[in-house]
C-alpha cells in the first residue's frame, strides 16, 4: 500500500527513529491482512500474550521508563512512531494504557520501592497493571470522591477500565482524609467484582465495584497522586493520539487503494473530481493532525509545565479525534455498500476511532478543557 | 554591506523591530484595504532607500540576500507590525524571475527600476475566458517586424491604476497543445492603443482592473525567455513564496477582531458562542503546527512541492468560518457598512466576511488546489 503521508516528502528522521520506525513497520506487516486482530476481537482478554511478549522484546515497554528502572528512557517523538504503526495494524494489546499511562503514573509516584520492584516486570512483560481512576462518564477530573479508602478498605465504583482482562493488579485512586491515593489491588482480591462490558472494536470495558476490600500498597501517596494521575492521563493522551493518527492514515491509504481500484462507469471512481476533493479534504485533516502531533511530542520532550502539557494534550487529542472520525466515516461511504460489511477491513479502522477518540476524554471534552485553560 | 544571514535570528528579529518603530508610519498599521500607489508610496521609497525593498533577492542584484530563514522572520515581523503590501508584483515576481530567466541586458535595464521605484509592476495573466484554466489565454501577439502587435483582454489585474509596467502572458501560437503556444512578454502601461479601468470588488474597492490592449506594438526584445516558452516560466515561478499564503496571520489578525468583538457583545458568558470560538481557535492553532512544520522544510534548505496547497486551503477556509461567526455576533450590525467600536478598537463585521471572500479564489481556487492535491500527492488516477 502507498504511503501517501508527507512525512516521506518533508519531515526528517534521526537514524535512531528511523530504525524504531522500520522496526514498528516490520512488526504490522506480521498481520497485514488483520487475521489476528479479528481472532482476538470479543474473546478475553482481547490480544494474544505472544504480542505482548515481543513488544516487551523490542524494548517497547519501556521507552517511557528511566534507566535506573530497567527503561529505555527514550522521547515522545520516538514512542509516537512506534504508536502511529500500532494505530495503523489496529494491535489490540493495550500499549497506551500499560506502557503509557500505568508506567508513567507509577514513574511520577512517590513509593520508591514500588517502582524498583515493578517497573523492571512491567518493562518486561511479566506484570500488567491497569489503572481505574474514572468514576463517572465523560469527565477529565482525576480527583476520586466516589472510591473511598478508610481503615484500609475500599469502597465505591471505578468505571471505563480498558483492558483489565489481560490486567494482573489494578491501580486505584481513592478519596482517603488526606486527598486522593492511589493503591494497588491484586485482580482476585476479596470484595473485589469486575464486570466487563464488549466495546466496539471488540476489546473490553470493565466496572471494577469494590466492597471492602483490603488495599494492597500504596503507591502513591496524597501529596503527589493526583499529579502524577493527571500528568500520566495526558501522556496517554498524547500516545492515543498518536494511534489514532495511525488509524486515520492507513484507513485513508486502503480508501485511496480502493479508489483507484474500483472500476464504475468504465472508470477508475477515483477519477471523479466529488470523489477527489472528499479524498483531499480527508487527507489536509491526517496531515493537520499529524503536525500538531509532531508539535506535542516536542513539547512533551521539552521542559514545558504541567499546564502547558495540558493545553497541547487536549489541543492534539480534540484534533486527532475529531479527524480519525472523519476520516473512517467517509471511508466507509467512499467504499459504499461493501464498506458497510463486516467483512471489509475499513469498518475496523472506524471501530478502532470510535474507541480511541473517547478514550480519557473525546474531542468536545478536551475543547472544554482548551477553553477553561486558555480563555 | 551587512550579511543579514550571519545575524542571530533574535538580533535580526529586533533589529526589523526597531526600525519598522521607527519609520512606518503608524496611519498604515493593519490597513483594512490593499493600499493604493498614493498611500504607501512614500512607504515604497523609505524602504527602497534603507535597501530593503526585495529581501529575497541576492545582494549582487541590490536585494537583502536573506536565506528562506531569515525571509520568514522579516515577513513575520513585518506582519506581526502590520505593514501593508505595497504594489510589490517587481519584487516578488518579475525581479526573480528575471534573475533566474531574463538576459543579462534585461536585469541590467529593469532591475535597477523596480528598486528605485521607477517601474511599478502589475501581474497580467488571467483573461475573462481564461481563470482556473489559464493555458486558454487569447491576448495575442502577433509577430510584425521587431515588433508584436498585441490585441486582447486581461483582467483581474491587481494595482494596474497604480503601474507603470505589467508583465504578460500572450498567445504566440495557436497551433498544438494550448500551454505550448505561450510566451511571457514585458508591456510599458503607456503604449499606445492600452486601456487600464478599474473594477469596484465587493467591498467597494478598486483594487483590481482590467487592461485592453489594442493593436499594441511591442518590441520583440521584452520577450523574456524564448517565444512560446511562458508557461514553463511562469510555473517555476511558484517557488518559495508559495509558503506565505499558508502563514496563519492573516487569519490570527480576524481571529483578534471576532475576539473584540464577542467581547463588547459579551458573548464570552454564553456557551454556545464558545464552543464556536474555540474551535476555530484551535483550527488556527492546528495550522500554525502545520505551517511551521513547512517552515522547517525550507530552513533546512529543502523543496516544498505541491502539498503546501494544504496550507492554502485550511488557512483561506478558517478565515472564512471566522468571519462568518464574526457576523452572526455582530446581529443586525451585519447590515451596517461602517466599523462598529468594539472595545478600543472598531471592527466592521461585514467588511472581513466581504474581504474574506475571494481569499478561497485567488491564488489557484481552493477547487485547484483540490485537484492538484488529488493528483500530485494522492496520485489519484485521471
Amino acid at each position: 500500500m502507498e504511503d501517501i503521508s508527507l512525512q516521506s516528502r518533508i519531515d526528517v528522521l534521526t537514524e535512531e527513529q528511523m530504525m524504531i520506525q522500520d522496526s514498528a513497520v516490520a512488526f504490522i506487516a506480521q498481520d497485514e491482512e488483520l487475521k489476528k486482530v479479528r481472532e482476538n476481537r470479543f474473546t478475553q482478554p482481547g490480544y494474544d500474550a505472544k504480542t505482548w511478549a515481543e513488544m516487551a522484546e523490542a524494548g517497547w515497554l519501556g521507552f517511557l521508563v528511566p534507566e535506573k528502572y530497567d527503561g529505555i528512557g527514550l522521547a515522545f517523538s520516538d514512542l509516537s512512531l512506534v504508536l502511529i504503526q500500532l494505530g495503523k495494524g489496529l494491535v489490540p494489546a493495550p500499549f497506551s494504557a500499560t506502557a503509557v499511562l500505568a508506567a508513567r503514573t507509577i514513574v511520577k509516584s512517590d513509593n520508591e520501592s514500588f517502582k524498583k520492584a515493578r517497573l523492571p516486570a512491567l518493562i518486561a512483560g511479566e506484570w500488567k497493571p491497569a489503572i481505574a481512576w474514572q468514576e463517572t462518564r465523560a469527565t477529565l477530573n482525576v480527583k476520586a470522591e466516589k472510591v473511598t479508602c478508610a481503615d484500609g478498605k475500599l469502597n465505591g465504583q471505578k468505571l471505563f477500565v480498558p483492558d483489565a482482562g489481560g490486567a494482573d493488579a489494578f491501580i486505584v485512586s481513592a478519596a482517603t482524609a488526606a486527598g486522593t491515593a492511589l493503591y494497588l489491588v491484586e485482580k482476585d482480591a476479596s470484595g473485589l467484582s469486575i464486570e466487563y462490558a464488549q466495546r466496539v472494536d471488540g476489546g473490553f470495558y470493565a466496572t471494577l465495584t469494590f466492597d471492602n476490600v483490603a488495599v494492597g500498597e500504596e503507591v502513591a501517596s496524597a501529596a503527589v497522586a493526583e499529579q502524577a494521575l493527571a500528568s500520566a492521563l495526558d501522556e496517554a493522551r498524547v500516545a492515543a493520539s498518536a494511534e489514532l493518527l495511525g488509524v486515520m492514515t492507513r484507513a485513508l491509504e486502503i480508501t485511496i487503494d480502493y479508489l483507484t481500484q474500483r472500476v464504475q462507469f468504465d472508470k477508475p471512481i477515483g477519477s471523479f473530481q466529488a470523489l477527489q476533493h472528499q479524498s483531499v479534504d480527508l487527507f489536509v485533516l491526517s496531515e493537520i493532525s499529524r503536525s500538531v502531533l509532531l508539535q506535542t511530542t516536542a513539547l512533551f520532550d521539552s521542559d514545558a509545565s504541567d499546564e502547558e502539557r495540558a493545553i497541547a494534550a487536549s489541543q492534539l487529542k480534540a484534533r486527532c479525534g475529531d479527524a480519525a472520525l472523519q476520516i473512517t466515516k467517509d471511508a466507509i461511504q467512499l467504499h459504499g455498500g461493501i464498506g458497510y460489511t463486516d467483512e471489509c477491513n475499513i469498518g475496523l479502522y472506524l471501530k478502532k476511532a470510535m474507541y480511541l477518540s473517547s478514550l480519557w476524554g473525546n474531542s468536545s471534552a478536551h475543547r472544554g478543557r482548551y477553553a477553561e485553560l486558555v480563555l | 554591506m551587512t550579511d543579514y544571514n550571519a545575524m542571530a535570528d533574535d538580533d535580526f528579529r529586533k533589529m526589523l523591530n526597531d526600525w519598522l518603530v521607527e519609520n512606518y508610519p503608524n496611519e498604515l498599521r493593519f490597513p483594512a484595504k490593499r493600499m493604493h500607489w498614493d498611500q504607501c508610496g512614500d512607504w515604497y521609497m523609505t524602504l527602497a532607500n534603507k535597501g530593503w525593498l526585495a529581501p529575497g533577492w541576492p545582494t549582487e542584484h541590490g536585494g537583502m540576500g536573506l536565506d528562506a530563514n531569515k525571509l520568514l522572520i522579516l515577513m513575520e515581523e513585518f506582519e506581526g507590525y502590520g505593514v501593508g503590501r505595497t504594489p510589490d508584483q517587481g519584487m516578488t515576481m518579475i525581479g526573480p524571475l528575471l534573475i533566474q530567466y531574463g538576459t543579462e541586458e534585461q536585469r541590467k535595464h529593469y532591475l535597477p527600476k523596480i528598486l528605485n521605484g521607477e517601474n511599478i509592476w502589475c501581474q497580467g495573466y488571467s483573461e475573462p475566458g481564461a481563470g482556473s484554466d489559464l493555458a486558454s489565454l487569447r491576448t495575442a501577439a502577433v509577430r510584425d517586424g521587431d515588433d508584436y502587435v498585441v490585441n486582447g483582454h486581461k483582467i483581474w489585474t491587481t494595482l494596474a491604476m497604480d503601474a507603470n509596467m505589467i508583465f504578460t502572458l500572450v498567445r504566440t501560437n495557436k497551433e498544438g497543445k494550448k500551454q505550448q503556444g505561450i510566451t511571457f512578454l514585458l508591456i510599458p502601461l503607456d503604449t499606445p492603443g492600452i486601456t487600464v479601468r478599474g473594477i469596484d470588488n465587493l467591498g467597494m474597492h478598486d483594487e483590481f482592473a482590467e487592461v485592453f490592449f489594442d493593436d499594441v506594438r511591442v518590441p520583440v526584445a521584452n520577450i523574456v525567455g524564448k517565444e512560446n516558452d511562458g508557461w514553463t516560466i511562469a510555473k517555476a515561478l511558484l517557488g518559495h513564496e508559495r509558503i506565505f499564503i499558508g502563514s496563519p496571520k492573516m487569519a490570527s489578525l480576524a481571529m483578534n477582531r471576532l475576539q473584540a468583538l464577542a467581547e463588547s457583545a459579551d458573548m464570552f458568558g454564553d456557551p454556545l458562542f464558545v464552543e464556536r470560538y474555540i474551535a476555530l481557535k484551535l483550527d488556527i492553532e492546528d495550522l500554525s503546527a502545520a505551517y511551521l512544520r513547512f517552515v522547517e522544510v525550507l530552513k533546512r534548505g529543502g523543496h516544498i512541492g505541491a502539498e503546501v496547497s494544504m496550507l492554502k486551503i485550511w488557512n483561506t477556509e478558517t478565515q472564512q468560518r471566522i468571519t462568518d461567526l464574526m457576523l452572526d455576533v455582530a446581529g443586525e450590525n451585519c447590515g451596517v457598512s461602517d466599523a462598529i467600536p468594539a472595545g478600543d478598537t472598531a471592527v466592521s463585521a461585514p467588511g472581513e466576511f466581504i474581504d474574506a471572500r475571494p481569499t478561497t479564489i485567488y491564488g489557484g481556487s481552493n477547487q485547484i488546489q483540490r485537484n492538484i492535491l488529488a493528483k500530485a500527492v494522492l496520485k489519484l488516477p485521471s
